[in-house]
């Protein structure tokens, strides 16, 4: 039996129809067309499918869409301050060559936006701490958390 | 090109320097389109029904259940689908194996061997689905162990190839005398080693998505390492022309060698989209990954080595038993990369070297980063470093004294070209200061009394190209359009290695004109030139030069041109940074887009021109230092610090480089100490397929990683000299985990993964 | 996978009953972390899952120094790891909720549910079965209290019966003379299902340890305690002989099997170390 559920994605409003077992991963991928959220595991292990919920990052795979009625979901494809301008972060990731196949790429990055909002001045052990639930197969993390670091700098160089 | 041609010198404008690669802004954005994430209107999903149970004939297998059940579209079984015998990879063909593969088959090899499929409206009900269908197995003894499996009168796998379970006929490589090499040793050692099934674990679960038109021409979208491989063999076996069949692969999330199989599933999803008349998408779970990919050949080695007491090698035997699993895949090409590698790495005149691939009926093994040869040089390093011990020598002296060096003949048959190990080895020795570092106190802190401190090196090299096995062909186009901006094609695949960027930085620097001004166009079989496929790491080194190739030729087409408006000859000017200009006279200069562009009673042109090269064979080399820690309580193998040396010949992108040294010194250190895909040796199941208890090292588990590139040994075949380095850096970090353990608890391993309760045994029986 | 519906309980009494209504193959879905994977790798047949998510009051947590720790069914590991009070007072059960699975995961799931899910390598039954925690459940009949060693009846089962739902757990209080500890070991240092997992908690009086409770994880079929090397070490001043002899008592006193993550022979072993390294932890907390 489809149900009718309503949240919010990157700030708009998203209605649909989706069945009661259907993930919040599955939904945004095929109901709400964005497909920047990967799924590489479907059990939690690989965090590819990361995304916030209300500021608080979960893996979509392992909530229901039905679960995410009236709140707030931000993906990858919202992280963009602007249209020609990147989130410090993806800026980055490009320099530093953090992202390879970049399939691990998008929930990596909403893992680290949580950590940097959270904690501006990230210590190593923090980065590696925050990253746990994220599997990048290709990159052995080095130039990820080269990356994180130089995001964290530039975003306090302009902080107001 | 002639091994001999001089390497042009030139100061780099782009060529070594970490450009920004365009392909990462739709990765950060999340706009890159991956194959899952294809959607067709009236796509349908299909699944696989797969063998619980190892080997097995089938009896009987009963879907209409399964068909009557609501939103099914059809079902496929050996019954319904055609009989082809295939290989099971694209490189077989001139590496000599046997075509041993069906789509299905009315017999089972494996558990997890695919024997129905399903499409469905959506994806759950043609799971569901899967659940109807009835299959009456006659189950049949199975063999899990490369030495079951070729004993007299063990089972037969396959009623094809030379018989006995054998993939292929042996793999024998006889150099000098080796009965004279042994007469003149002073001391022999020899062991066995052995190695585990290390599963490459990409990211990115296999996916196709298959549509066929009014026309009856399939497109093909899949997450390939080898589209025109998987569009070669997928004609082949459904009879089409190859017109009739496009391959498109825009981004792919891994693939470190193992997506270069056809698999069963890519069959099955063209024929399910042939039998509805729809699109098809099929897409693995994470447990199909592991079950029906491919894993790295576990492999036994019989090792003997006879040296001189001043440490001079003298002969080496070498036995070595590949496990190819169900099927043969990459198992030929494997055994003789693998064994062929033997000959070399360090010197030694008398050499006899025989490789096995044998079937067992266990999940398929294939290509996997290090194609063979991390298992071989495993053993041939870490005995090496026991030579060093026997002789009291320091194992970084005797490997010094022991490396290969320009001149020496390669496994591929041609001399060497430079000192790449020998500068890498002395490099490492130096910046870390491994003299002080060996004498150096070795009390346990007082804090931590139960651990123990090791250091260990491991040397590797590896070639750019799979010559001799298959003598390759790399092919680029590359366009000038009117307004002087340029496209490259290409059909080397982007694994996210960056290697577009690379192309496209070669292609900047030999033409002249800004790297922003090079477009690349990649992934569709029906526009871009044949490309054997992204595979031993020879993506830069190989289509580099063809791209480089193309680009003199467009480069001399436009300087032509321009002289033509400029009214000079072509010999008089030059082209840089977008920019033709006199050489006499610098400020006389136009832009490539001038040149290109229409002036009067000139129409714009635009320049075409291919670069076609078949080269032979380059090798990178590596020497990597590694620091462990180790819990003599419980067995926990920490690594601390890596100090990877890397001799690549030229570094196009200095980022992308360290990034594939990382990411192979990742999944090294996975396979030497944590990763191992286990299988049940009484009933051939898995027992770990999943990424809980599959355990890659993860953030926290990483260590601090100094990689250091050199370009010591410049390869002509190359651009520029540029070399591969995909594959190396797996190779190399094995060794020296084994040898820094044995550095800090004084205990030998033979084998991988070294797991926590094979130290504790160990000590235990040293008595510690 | 395969597809299943999805209900969403208004109270315990509408939770409780659909469970018994739907039938077999209804299960109560609180942060589904280990249900959707249950699911998902066909572990388990699910047909109807019951959120138990917006019954109001079952989100509290609150200490007093009498009761302890209270925490209501649907609080989240990760809310409680996040915890000052937790950090402080129960640094055995904080240990444990920082090292299940991911962040991601953490702010899904329950301790609740990983009580219920009742696995003998859940990370957060050793340090409550340590400090003798107790745990409420509901049923449309009565409610009950039953303290969390009694709770569990083998790999996966509980006593709970059909249409029980546990509303809470209650840790009682951490006096100032107490040291816990809880470690877990695995092969990697996060994302890691534990292969023996040992929590301490002890208290001392004037040097001499007046009560301690070891409980060990992943070792049989449930957590189990070492009531024999508990008993070695009770009225002793925990040192390293006495710690020596306990932990090998404890090796003796655990049921392990072996499987792909390590044999039997390693997990006893693990135990012994554990529990010794454990114990001096737990000591530490008065250094
Ligand atoms: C990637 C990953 C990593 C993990 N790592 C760890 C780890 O390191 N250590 C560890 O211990 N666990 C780990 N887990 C398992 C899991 O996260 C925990 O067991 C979790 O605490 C379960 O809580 P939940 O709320 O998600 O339970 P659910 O999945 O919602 O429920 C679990 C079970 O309990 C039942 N149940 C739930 N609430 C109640 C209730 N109030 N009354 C009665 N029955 C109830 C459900 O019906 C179900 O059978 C991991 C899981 C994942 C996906
Ligand atoms: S897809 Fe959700 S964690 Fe892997
Ligand atoms: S970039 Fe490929 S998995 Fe991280």
């Amino acid at each position: 039996m489809k149900r009718m559920v309503e949240f919010t994605v990157n700030g708009e409003a998203r209605e649909m129809a989706v069945n009661g077992c259907c993930s919040l991963l599955d939904a945004l991928r095929d109901e709400v067309g964005l497909t920047g959220t990967k799924k590489g595991c479907d059990v939690g292990d690989c965090g590819a499918c990361t995304v916030l919920v209300d500021g608080e990052p979960v893996n979509a795979c392992l909530m229901l869409a039905v679960e995410a009625e009236g709140r707030a979901v931000e993906t990858v494809e919202g992280l963009q301050p602007g249209v020609d301008r990147l989130h410090p972060l993806q800026d980055a990731f490009m320099r530093h060559g953090a992202s390879q196949c970049g399939f691990c790429t998008p929930g990596i990055l909403m893992m680290a936006k949580k950590l940097l909002d959270d904690n501006p001045h990230p210590s190593d052990e923090d980065i590696r701490f925050g990253l746990s639930g994220n599997i990048c197969r290709c990159t052995g993390y080095t130039k990820i958390f080269d990356a994180i670091k130089s995001a964290a700098r530039e975003m306090e160089a302009t902080r107001p | 090109m002639n091994m001999t041609t001089p390497i042009e010198q030139r100061e780099f404008k782009i060529v070594g320097k970490s450009v920004k690669r365009d392909d990462v802004l739709e990765k950060v954005t999340g706009e890159a389109q991956y194959t899952g994430d294809i959607k067709l209107p009236g796509m349908l999903h299909g699944k696989i029904k797969r063998a619980a149970i190892a080997h097995a004939r089938i009896k009987s297998i009963d879907v209409s259940k399964a068909l009557a059940y609501p939103g099914v579209k059809a079902v496929l079984t050996h019954e319904t689908v055609p009989r082809v015998l295939h290989y099971g990879s694209p490189h077989p063909r001139s590496a000599s194996c046997t075509k041993d593969q069906y789509i299905l088959d009315h017999k089972v090899r494996f558990w997890g061997e695919g024997v129905a499929a399903v499409a469905a409206i959506s994806e759950e009900i043609a799971d569901e689905a899967l659940d109807l269908i009835e299959v009456e197995y006659e189950a049949l003894p199975g063999v899990f162990e490369p030495e079951d499996a070729v004993q007299l009168g063990a089972p037969l796998i396959h009623e094809v190839g030379p018989g006995g379970n054998l993939v292929l006929d042996p793999v024998r490589v006889n150099r000098g005398d080796i009965d004279k090499g042994f007469a003149e040793a002073d001391f022999v050692l020899e062991g066995t080693f052995a190695g585990g099934r290390p599963h490459p674990a990409y990211m990115e679960p296999n996916v196709c998505v298959a549509d066929w038109d009014g026309s009856n021409k399939l497109t093909f979208w899949t997450s390939t390492q080898t589209s025109f491989m998987v569009r070669g063999i997928l004609a082949e076996v459904l009879g089409l022309p190859l017109t009739k069949v496009r391959v498109l692969v825009d981004h792919m999330g891994g693939g470190f060698g193992a997506k270069q199989d056809l698999f069963q599933h890519e069959f099955l999803c063209a024929l399910l989209a042939k039998e509805t008349r729809r699109p098809v998408k099929m897409e693995f779970t994470r447990h199909e990954t592991f079950v029906a990919g491919r894993s790295r050949h576990p492999c036994k080695i019989w090792l003997k080595q006879g040296f001189k007491n001043d440490g001079t090698l003298v002969a080496r035997d070498m036995k070595l038993v590949y496990d190819s699993g169900a099927y043969g895949s990459h198992g030929p090409g494997v055994t003789i990369v693998g064994t062929t590698a033997a000959t070399s790495l360090y010197r030694c005149e008398n050499v006899r070297l025989e490789g096995r691939c044998v079937y067992t009926n266990t999940p398929i093994n294939g290509a996997f980063r290090g194609y063979g040869v991390v298992q071989s040089y495993y053993a041939l390093d870490i005995q090496m470093d026991e030579a060093a011990e026997r002789l009291g020598m320091d194992p970084a002296e005797l490997k010094l004294k022991n490396v290969v060096r320009a001149g020496d003949i390669a496994p591929s048959g041609h001399p060497i070209i430079g000192h790449g190990l020998e500068i890498c080895l002395k490099h490492g020795i130096d910046v870390l200061d491994w003299t002080t570092l060996r004498g150096r106190d070795r009390t346990p802190d007082p804090k931590r009394p139960h651990i123990r401190k090791g250091w260990g090196i491991g040397c590797e090299m590896h070639g750019s190209s799979a010559y001799p096995g298959i003598k390759e062909q790399g092919n680029a186009t590359v366009k000038v359009n009117e307004d002087g901006t340029v496209t490259l094609l290409t059909g080397a695949a982007g694994l996210g290695t960056g290697a577009h960027t690379a192309l496209a930085q070669i292609v900047a620097e030999e033409l002249g004109v800004r790297f922003e001004d090079v477009g690349v166009i990649h992934g569709d079989t029906d526009v871009v030139p044949w490309d054997i496929g992204a595979f031993a790491s020879h993506t830069t080194y190989l289509v580099g030069t063809a791209a480089k190739m193309a680009a003199e030729k467009v480069r001399a087409a436009v300087l032509a041109r321009a002289a033509m408006k400029l009214q000079v000859s072509a010999e008089e000017i030059d082209l840089s940074e977008g920019k033709v200009f006199l050489i006499a006279e610098p400020d006389r200069s136009m832009t490539v887009s001038e040149a290109m562009g229409p002036s009067r009673g000139i129409p714009a042109a635009n320049i075409v021109a291919n670069g076609t090269y078949e080269p032979t064979k380059s090798y990178s080399f590596a020497a990597h230092f590694t620091e462990v820690d180790i819990d003599t309580e419980t067995g926990i193998v920490e690594v601390k610090r890596v100090v990877p040396v890397h001799d690549v010949g030229r570094v196009i992108h200095p980022i992308a480089a360290q990034g594939q040294i990382e990411g192979g010194i990742q999944q090294g250190i996975g396979h030497t100490l944590t990763e191992d895909y286990v299988i049940d040796k009484k009933t051939g199941r898995s027992l770990n397929a999943g990424l809980v208890d599959y355990k890659m090292p993860l953030s926290m588990d990483m260590p601090d990683i100094e990689t250091i590139i050199l370009e010591a040994a410049p390869d002509p075949g190359g651009p520029w000299g540029a070399k591969g380095v995909g594959e190396d850096p797996i190779i190399a970090i094995g060794p020296s985990i084994a040898n820094a353990i044995h550095d800090a608890i004084g205990v030998r391993f033979h084998h991988y993964p070294i797991t926590p309760e094979d130290i504790l045994k160990a000590l235990r029986e040293k008595g510690a | 996978m395969r597809r299943f519906d999805y209900h969403r309980a208004e109270t315990l009494e509408h939770a409780s009953r659909l469970l018994t209504e739907l039938g077999d193959d209804t299960f109560l879905f609180n942060g589904g972390t280990d249900l959707l994977v249950e699911i998902r790798e066909r572990l388990r047949r699910v047909r109807n899952v019951v959120d138990i998510k917006q019954i109001p009051g079952l989100s509290d947590i609150t200490y007093n120094e009498t009761r302890g720790l209270t925490f209501g069914a649907l609080v989240t590991v990760g809310r409680l790891e996040n915890l000052s009070l937790v950090r402080q007072r129960y640094p055995n059960l904080r240990s444990a909720l920082a090292s299940l699975g991911s962040i991601q995961v953490r702010n899904r799931a329950t301790v609740v549910g990983n009580i219920c899910r009742a696995s003998p390598s859940a990370d957060t039954i050793p340090p409550l079965v340590a400090d003798g925690a107790f745990v409420h459940i509901y049923s449309r009949t009565n409610m009950r209290v039953v303290p969390i060693c009694e709770f569990f009846t083998g790999p996966g089962r509980t006593v709970l019966a059909k249409g029980e739902i546990v509303t809470g757990i209650t840790v009682p209080p951490a006096g100032d003379n107490t040291g816990k500890a809880y470690l877990k070991h695995g092969r990697r240092k996060a994302m890691e299902l534990s292969t023996v997992g040992v929590a301490v908690s002890l208290a001392m009086d004037d040097g001499v340890c007046s009560d301690i409770r070891i409980a060990l994880g992943a070792v049989g079929a449930t957590v189990l305690r070492a009531p024999q090397a508990e008993a070695m070490l009770r009225g002793t001043r925990l040192d390293a002989e006495a710690v020596r002899s306990a932990a090998d008592k404890a090796m003796e006193e655990c049921t392990p099997i072996s499987n792909v993550r390590a044999s039997a022979d390693y997990r006893r072993d693990m135990v012994g170390v554990l529990t010794g390294r454990a114990i001096k932890q737990a000591l530490e907390t008065f250094a």
